[in-house]
């Protein structure tokens, strides 16, 4: 009885060495997950934001992508249009922030796709906008190219993908 | 005669019996079938699903519950004027996906798929479509072909524009099952 007891403990400490060295040294794969989530939280914008903190949210956004970083969306009603670089996605990005009194942005059912040198990422996902409230929600399937520049997983490319053709 | 009280056998008390019943083990084994077999039901069988969105109606209301039944299409293909979901996510993965399309079939695997003056042609044949609101439509769009292995899926509320219309063709992988109701 006692040495199963010991053993039991001792499965549990390594399950939970195993759990801490996860939390401390993130597989690449966990790395690009959080920092997709990390980009849908950093988007959001809560009812009631500031002005100021608004602007400050448009610079961090950008921060998630590389300088040549470009996007490429075609979207219903929109049309199709292309935007390279940091400068031309701040200035989009400050008119949707601008245009919206509260943003909800969700990337659901993410996969990532480790590239062989394990410095690039193409991740696939839904992506669940909702502004003003849940009066304008729109849902759209993308992807995303990463690649990992000076120990920080960067957007080198973002795209929306028709779900039907 | 007389009466023996069994103190160490005693009745449990009608807040225990409420709680966790007569037997506690018997619930917790229960509790675990229940909670084990929803869980295999709600994810491989039957997917619960809540509407949203005007593209289905008048056939699915904005915000109504259904269910989606995974398993539909294990013993035939998808028929014409079944509702499926049709997942956004990229397929491989049996788990369940968190945002669907709901739309009709109205288009088979290398069918041709057309619309005037808001009616469909198949193949150049007019489409009935009984599930249709009398209202006004004037879709038009020249003939799309559907591949091998692709069906053409549209929504029910033809009052939008066609352009705002979220419709076209979808790959079988991508069909998840059919709305159960």
């Amino acid at each position: 009885m006692k040495a199963a007891l010991r053993l039991a403990l001792a499965l549990v400490l390594l399950g939970l060495l195993y759990w801490l060295y996860t939390v401390l040294f993130p597989s690449p794969e966990k790395a690009v997950l959080k920092r997709i989530a990390s980009l849908a939280a950093t988007a959001t914008i809560p009812a009631g934001t500031n002005p100021l903190l608004r602007a400050n949210k448009v610079g961090t956004v950008i921060a998630y992508f590389s300088p040549d970083a470009e996007i490429t969306y075609d979207l219903v009603g929109v049309g199709a249009h292309t935007l390279s670089g940091r400068d031309e996605i701040r200035e989009a990005a400050a008119g949707g922030f601008a245009g919206a009194t509260s943003l909800s942005v969700r990337f659901q059912d993410v996969t990532v796709r480790l590239g062989p040198d394990k410095l690039s990422a193409e991740v696939s996902c839904t992506a669940k906008v909702s502004a003003n409230g849940d009066q304008d929600t729109g849902i759209q399937e993308m992807r995303f190219q990463l690649r990992k520049l000076d120990g920080d997983w960067l957007i080198t490319r973002a795209e929306t993908v028709k779900t039907l053709q | 005669m007389t009466t023996e009280t069994n103190t160490s056998g005693a009745e449990p008390g009608w807040l225990q019996i409420v709680l966790i019943g007569r037997r506690p083990k018997w619930t917790l084994i229960r509790i675990l079938v229940l909670v084990s077999l929803v869980t295999v039901t709600t994810k491989f069988v039957l997917l619960p699903i809540r509407v949203e969105g005007i593209s289905m109606e008048p056939t699915y209301r904005n915000h109504k519950i259904d269910c989606v039944n995974r398993l539909a299409y294990m013993l035939h293909e998808p028929q014409r004027g079944d509702v499926v979901a049709i997942r956004y996510s990229e397929p491989g993965q049996f788990s369940e996906p968190k945002q669907l399309l709901m739309k009709r079939i109205i288009g088979l695997p290398g069918e041709s798929v057309a619309f005037h003056e808001g009616h469909v042609y198949i193949n150049g044949r007019l489409l009935d479509e009984p599930y249709l609101a009398k209202s006004s439509c004037d879709w038009e769009h020249a003939p799309i072909q559907c591949g091998p292995d692709q069906y053409y899926v549209v929504g029910d509320n033809r009052t939008m524009p066609f352009e705002y219309h979220v419709q076209g063709r979808a790959e079988r992988n991508r069909i998840i099952g059919k709305v159960l109701l």
